[in-house]
């Protein structure tokens, strides 16, 4: 089982989007995967026509494993499933041990109900000052979509000076351009730039600006579920593909 | 969606109007019709084993899929390289169908055409919450709407409510129908053990004659299946079936003339001896693997050249064969006898005819059982194999009486004694096994007398190994054969046959 967490300490930068796209891509390869809404927006729920489930505010949630595993929701698709909580970071972490933990009673509780995934991608929260080390050092992966501006690009070095502040691994930050507008001269040069500083954190597949994804509140369902052949689905298919190239490797 | 729920149910094709004009509440539901119409094929063994255990095997393009009696329904690829099941690729179909015979092939038993839909119910969001795969099968004289509920984590109430909308349209799980008679109503039933209703009162004549005639038609019903040489069991059965016939012929004493006894008695004895020698043919390659496994490397070349020996001796055997069931005279044969038990007006009464079948079948049991005791009684360590034997025939003339006259005892004293005394007949009957194949070894042996021949010197060694082998497993089988008559012979079971037999 992978952690994949998709992470961003700006708002607004493609970061649900990229989620909800990639969960999808992997439960197209055949992964279970499981889409854990951690935004407080609960977007990626949104997306999946999911309404929020209000017993999780409860505190002790995570000591009843049966809850827990009654809160998840059967996407439309196969292979997917979300969980649409708006977990306290401190069940969050609580969590990610416990689906560590093969031993875990959240663990067994999930195999039982024959939820035991391949791969758990989460919708985090966009506040690195919050958010426990623990989601970095627990995850297998960090995606961080950057859109190639200069205040993007100076997020994503404090992230990665962070890291190595922290002592925690930089070789799982895996970053890549979101909202690309290849006709502006600035993100041209900001790719450029950043690609020459970071090199191997930066991931080569890039997500376009797209009419195609701002459409996606629209119709309330991935991209790649309703415009499969679009440049857009396209792009997060190769996302996907590298990202699972990449977890192979470390 | 995980498909965490899928349950499988079958109604008749009318009832989906009443499903489509269904009140689902807040939920709305949409059908949508998947594909193309495909043509599917039903497939199941002769034996029928599917059909019983309410299991339904689809072949649908490159898809195999089977339905299970507790409603699973599972899916792989229809891609094998032959028809048993070991033959199929792996997957959860040939995992579930791991109980069926090794011997039996798996036959297509019908086909027709299949139409799929899906059923989608959605909430006022647009998000589904449940959904049915509906296969409406279409046959030449029959149909059927296959349903697979396939429930969404999160949306229980959702699916319990479809699950309740179908049982009021009328559909029964499949563990609860029998499909085929919904999809090929004129396909026959097999069973190699018909049932067989015998009354304690009725006469001994009418009973002997009930047996038999049950047991002609299942030997014709292995003729087709001989010929085009579907699997091994076909013939087995076959010989099963004639077996049991000459059984009643030779163990129910006194029953018809002695005449015409022995005239019926030669003439199911010809029909049989026909096949003998490609049901052991089919016995040496079945084992084929067991062989090599017996021998050592060094020895397999001259296995292959008697397997290969073997192999197309059968191939020869079997084409006789064939052609003799296929003869006229055969058919007119067996069409006489077909006729003579039908109407039995030319059957002849002897002097046992007329007693009442229970009176009759416990003076038979109880006679054959002290028989059995007798010889027994005298086995030790130095009886010979030829009492062995002996010990063995009366075993099985016990037991073929036992169980045609089952139904007048009851079952579970019956069951009782059968079980300890068909544990020996395995000992036995291996015991048997064992010393044919050694002789017929030899014999083949025998056979080729110009060794320098190319393979036969490699193929002398082997069979010699192999005798060797087959010796010492005879000898092994005939110390668990003694062990297991020690077993039958225990003082509740002399009193439970005195009891039920004796009447004492």
């Amino acid at each position: 089982m992978k952690i994949i967490a998709c992470y961003s300490n700006k708002g607004g930068v493609g970061k649900t989007a990229a989620s909800v796209n990639l969960a999808y891509a992997f439960a197209q390869a055949g992964k279970r995967t499981l889409l854990c809404d951690l935004d407080p927006q609960g977007a990626s729920s949104f997306y999946f026509r999911v309404k929020p489930s209000r017993k999780l505010a409860d505190t002790a949630f995570f000591e009843d494993v049966g809850k827990f595993t009654k809160s998840i929701r059967g996407s439309d698709y196969d292979n997917l499933d979300i969980l649409p909580a708006n977990l306290g970071f401190r069940d969050f972490d609580v969590f990610l041990s416990r689906m560590r933990n093969k031993r875990s009673r959240l663990k067994t509780a999930l195999q039982r109900v024959k939820a035991d995934y391949d791969v758990i991608l989460l919708d985090c929260p966009p506040n690195i000052s919050i958010l426990s080390e623990n989601v970095f050092r627990s995850a297998d992966a960090i995606l961080v979509p950057v859109i190639p501006t200069t205040l993007s690009q100076r997020t994503f070095d404090q992230l990665a000076a962070f890291f190595k502040e922290h002592d925690l691994p930089v070789k799982k930050l895996h970053g890549f351009f979101s909202m690309v507008q290849k006709v502006k001269a600035l993100h041209v040069d900001t790719m450029a730039e950043m690609t020459g500083t970071h090199n191997r954190r930066l991931m080569k597949a890039q997500i376009p600006f797209a009419s195609d994804i701002e459409r996606m509140g629209l119709l309330r369902a991935p991209v790649m579920a309703t415009a499969p052949s679009s440049t857009a689905s396209k792009a997060y298919w190769a996302l996907h593909c590298e990202i699972q190239e990449r977890m192979k490797t470390t | 969606m995980m498909q965490l729920e899928i349950a499988g149910c079958c109604l008749s094709n009318t009832a989906m109007n009443d499903l489509e004009k269904a009140d689902f509440g807040k939920l709305k539901t949409v059908q949508t019709q998947d594909a193309e119409a495909v043509d599917f094929t039903v497939f199941d063994c002769f034996d029928q084993s599917l059909r019983q255990s309410h299991r339904l095997l689809i072949e649908t393009g490159d898809t195999l899929e089977l339905f299970m009696a507790d409603g699973q329904v599972l899916k792989q690829v229809a891609r094998r390289a032959g028809n048993f099941v070991v033959d199929l690729s792996d997957g959860p179909v040939k995992q579930a169908l791991s109980d069926l015979s090794a011997l039996r092939s798996l036959l297509p038993v019908g086909s027709g055409e299949l139409r799929h839909e899906t059923l989608t119910l959605f909430d006022d969001v647009e998000k589904v919450q449940c959904r049915a795969q509906l296969r409406f099968l279409t046959t030449t004289d029959g149909g059927m709407l296959l349903v697979a509920l396939q429930g969404l984590r999160g949306y229980g109430k959702a699916l319990s409510q479809l699950g309740k909308t179908l049982e009021s349209v009328g559909a029964i799980a499949l563990g609860e129908v029998d499909v085929y008679t919904q999809l090929f109503p004129q396909h026959p039933r097999y069973r190699a053990k018909p049932e067989i209703a015998i009354s304690p009162d009725m006469a001994a004549f009418d009973a002997a004659n009930d047996i038999i005639a049950a047991y002609i038609p299942v030997a014709r019903a292995n003729e087709s299946g001989i010929t085009a040489d579907h699997d091994t069991a076909f013939l087995h059965d076959y010989r099963i079936a004639l077996r049991k016939i000459r059984a009643v012929l030779s163990l129910f004493k006194g029953i018809y003339g002695s005449e015409q006894t022995d005239d019926l008695k030669s003439r199911f004895s010809a029909l049989m001896a026909v096949t003998g020698r490609v049901r052991d043919l089919d016995v040496y390659l079945l084992e084929q693997q067991k062989y090599y496994d017996l021998l050592p490397q060094s020895l397999h070349a001259g296995l292959d050249t008697l397997f290969n020996h073997l192999a197309s001796e059968r191939a020869e055997m079997l084409a006789k064969l064939s052609d003799h069931l296929r003869s006229k005279s055969y058919d007119e044969e067996f069409a006489r006898l077909v006729k003579l038990f039908g109407s039995r007006k030319k059957l002849t009464r002897g002097p046992n005819a007329d007693l009442s079948a229970k009176a009759y079948a416990g003076v038979l049991i109880w006679k054959r059982y002290r028989k059995v005791c007798e010889i027994a009684s005298a086995i030790d360590a130095d009886t010979t194999d030829t009492e062995v034997h002996t010990l063995r025939i009366h075993c099985k003339k016990l037991r073929y009486l036992m169980e045609f006259f089952a139904p007048l005892f009851p079952q579970e004293q019956i069951n009782s004694l059968l079980k300890p005394l068909k544990r020996l007949q395995d000992n036995l009957g291996l015991f048997n096994d064992y010393a044919v194949q050694q002789d017929s070894l030899s014999i083949l042996l025998s056979q080729f007398n110009e060794p320098s021949h190319t393979g036969v010197l490699a193929m002398a060694q082997s069979i010699g190994a192999l005798i060797a082998i087959l010796h010492r497993r005879q000898m092994e089988e005939r110390i668990r054969a003694l062990d297991s008559f020690v077993k039958f012979d225990s003082p509740q079971t002399r009193k439970m046959f005195r009891k039920l037999f004796k009447g004492d």
